[in-house]
């Protein structure tokens, strides 16, 4: 039995390009600062969930749970609301200060989304959606065969795990809201791609900045050679996103919560780029073993002069200097080197390549990071 | 397993379109065994496509990289990169993104390395700003053969003999706005945000120059045809490679195909089952490449386009772009 309570509020986004955006979001807290995406929602397999929604919005507000089945609302399947003939929600909603409680049992393990049903075309891109992970009923991070994402024998044993939602934002229809103006979705013009509800290179910061108060998810994807690193997609905007990790393919093992498996026949397959439709989620492994090179092992070109090379960008980079994993080596001067161990950096990003940008400026948007580690800490790349 | 030593100059060009217009571009172009003192004749001379880089499984490749400048814009010493798009498990240093590892300035030479080991259709492009330069045309196609070929002296796509096949075409698919070309070219910015093609193209050719041949002397940037000829029954290999920013959707009226590979992987489950599968429809994103078998039916010509018909003109004006035509001859 799993009990969320979630504010519906307003606030402020930052993107680095230093604009600001007001939005709604999902707050854990009365108290609480909105944020963007919602807060992860991380259950069991079997497990009752109860979702309480305290809507402070001069709207009606609702939560709709796709990929969920039997969902109630005082104990009756959840419906459409209409007004007038007109159709309000697709579910039961809160009224301006007023809350619904949602209860579904979790049936299937895997990534879902959860979004408003109330104006979603609105509400979704103000920034009401969230994630939601369903674990396996046997899931047991302790013991290595059972810290899988759809359970024991279905080969998605996993040692680290990222969620990655991806959004747009029009900053034309944010300002309609908030000044009361009416805005013509069919003109909807994204400006800003968004992974975890930042924009590159906010995504590639940690989580709970100060400065980010409404926007507390990192999605800097921390690894060490070999293992295995379970990436779920959230496609929460209205757009396609063509997403691309350096380094290598990953391996699609479910998709919209459900294992790619017909009876003992595998689905499962590798790409090196996932298209990732509006409301569809995808769950992959990703694993990078590297090419084996060392000082020992050195590699058959000679590496030249960097004052000579073009070293990072307009004066700052994330290489080493060296070409090994773990090494540190000379970063010409002038430029700031934001590696820490000698570790390896290898872009995950949109190739719809206008959305890694921040209003048409390159570097932005739809862009992080995976960084590979000589050593890291196990508590690094755990989904709560 | 040969050692393959190849040299690339990223430089500038122009590209013709069939309705007389040109357009600026960035770009590769092959340098492979020119000597130093005449490398420089080789500015202004990027070709879109960039040059094909075909290797087979094992092969070591030293790509290197010459930074030739940009001669219609002296004032932009933009560096340059080659990455391998889809190299597994590869390394910063060859990965050739800027913010990550090196890039190239003008004047300044690199050498990638690579030692591939999984076959299949792949990419290559600039990733430095990518969306610009990648859009100015930075671009290049990219097939790794397998053993197989070698071990039965046949083709095939992948290490898996119902991959075979007799002939094949590299479908490579991307857009081009006006816009930024010529904002890049008179030296202004573009809001990439407001991206929003008007030509669509096959192997950098709009239609009807897409199924003219290669060395056609009106294109002298635009080396790559895609016109498909094969003869009845023959088995057919088409690389679909989408290094646009748009989803594209492929039809060939009249010729359904079987997919057997997606992102140079051969379509096999965790444990060898076949998920290989037919379509008439092949709906494609940016970054991704398709590998595609037909046989060739009776003899006659076969229409491949864009099921988005709007990408079907040139600007706007019908029949042009996303169209190619598969010919088939009579069996010899």
């Amino acid at each position: 039995m799993s009990l969320i309570n979630l504010w519906v509020k307003d606030g402020y986004l930052s993107t680095p390009d230093g604009n600001s955006i007001y939005f709604w979001g999902f707050s854990k807290s009365e108290n609480g600062p909105a944020q963007l995406p919602g807060p992860h929602m991380v259950v069991t397999q079997g497990e009752t969930v109860t979702v309480n929604l305290y809507n402070t919005l001069s709207e009606p507000v609702s939560i709709s749970f796709p990929g969920q089945t039997g969902v109630t609302v005082e104990g009756q399947p959840v419906q459409p609301q209409y007004s007038a003939g007109r159709l309000v929600s697709f579910v039961n909603h809160a009224e301006p200060g007023d809350m619904v409680s949602y209860t579904f049992t979790a049936t299937h393990p895997g990534t879902f989304i959860y979004e408003s049903g109330t104006n979603p075309h609105v509400q979704i891109p103000m920034g009401l959606y969230g994630g939601m992970v369903v674990r396996p009923a046997d899931y047991d991070p302790n013991v290595k065969e059972y810290k899988t994402a759809y359970g024991t024998g279905t080969d998605t044993e996993f040692d680290r795990e990222y969620l990655l939602i991806m959004g747009e934002i029009d900053p034309d229809l944010h300002q309609a809201v908030e000044e009361g103006r009416s805005y013509l979705i069919s003109k909807y013009m994204p400006r800003y791609w968004t992974l975890n509800g930042r924009c590159a290179p906010d995504t590639m910061l940690m989580d709970n900045m100060d400065h980010l108060p409404h926007q507390p998810y990192s999605s800097m994807i921390m690894a060490q050679p070999g293992e295995k690193v379970l990436i779920r997609y959230i496609g929460a905007g209205i757009g396609n996103h063509s997403l691309h990790p350096h380094g290598n393919h990953t391996r699609i093992v479910g998709m919209d919560g459900r294992l790619l498996r017909n009876g003992n026949v595998d689905l499962s397959y590798k790409r090196f780029t996932v298209l990732v439709g509006p409301g569809q989620t995808y769950d992959q492994i990703y694993q990078w073993d590297g090419l084996g090179y060392t000082p020992e092992n050195p590699i058959p070109i000679t590496l030249p002069n960097l004052r000579n090379m073009g070293i990072g960008n307009v004066g700052w980079t994330m290489w080493s200097g060296s070409p090994y994993l773990g090494v540190k080596g000379d970063i010409p001067k002038g430029v700031t080197s934001f590696n820490e161990f000698g570790e390896y950096y290898f872009m995950l990003h949109s190739h719809k390549e206008p959305q890694i940008t921040n209003w048409g400026e390159f570097p932005g948007g739809m862009m992080t990071m995976i960084a590979i580690y000589p050593s890291l800490s196990p508590d690094v790349g755990i989904l709560t | 397993m040969a050692i393959i030593e190849k040299r690339f100059g990223a430089t500038d060009g122009w590209v013709n379109m069939p309705d007389g217009t040109s357009h600026y571009t960035f770009g590769f172009v092959d340098i492979t065994g020119i000597p130093e003192k005449q490398i420089f004749e080789y500015r202004g001379k990027a070709t879109l496509l960039a040059p094909l880089l075909e290797v087979y499984q094992g092969d070591e490749v030293y790509l290197t990289l010459t930074n030739l400048g940009l001669p219609s814009r002296p004032d932009l010493d933009d560096t340059h990169t080659i990455h391998w798009h889809g190299f597994p498990n590869q390394i910063p240093l060859w990965d050739g993104v800027p913010e990550a590892s090196i890039s190239v300035p003008v004047g300044r030479d690199f050498t990638y390395y690579y030692k591939p080991l999984d076959p299949g259709t792949y990419m290559y492009h600039c990733h430095f700003e990518p969306v610009e330069h990648i859009q100015m045309g930075m671009v290049g196609p990219l097939i790794v053969r397998p053993q197989l070929e070698k071990d039965l002296g046949r083709k095939f796509a992948y290490n898996d003999e119902s991959t075979e096949f007799e002939r094949e075409v590299l479908i490579f698919l991307t857009e081009l706005d006006a816009e930024p070309h010529y904002l890049v070219a008179n030296v202004q910015e573009f809001d990439w945000t407001e991206y929003s093609p008007e030509y669509w193209l096959i192997s950098g050719r709009s239609y009807p120059d897409t199924v003219k041949p290669g060395n056609e002397p009106t294109l002298p940037l635009q080396p790559f045809s895609s016109l498909i000829e094969a003869c009845e029954g023959e088995k057919v290999l088409l690389r679909f490679i989408n290094l646009g920013f748009q989803e594209h959707s492929i039809q060939i009226l009249g010729v359904p195909f079987k997919v057997v590979g997606q992102d140079a992987q051969q379509l096999r489950g965790y444990h060898g089952e076949d998920i290989s599968y037919w379509r008439n429809t092949l709906y494609i994103g940016a970054g991704q490449t398709v590998d595609a078998i037909f046989t060739a039916p009776r003899l006659g010509i076969y229409p491949l386009y864009s099921r988005n018909h709007h990408k079907n003109t040139i600007a706007g004006i019908s029949f042009g772009g996303m169209i190619t035509e598969v010919r088939v001859l009579p069996a010899p």
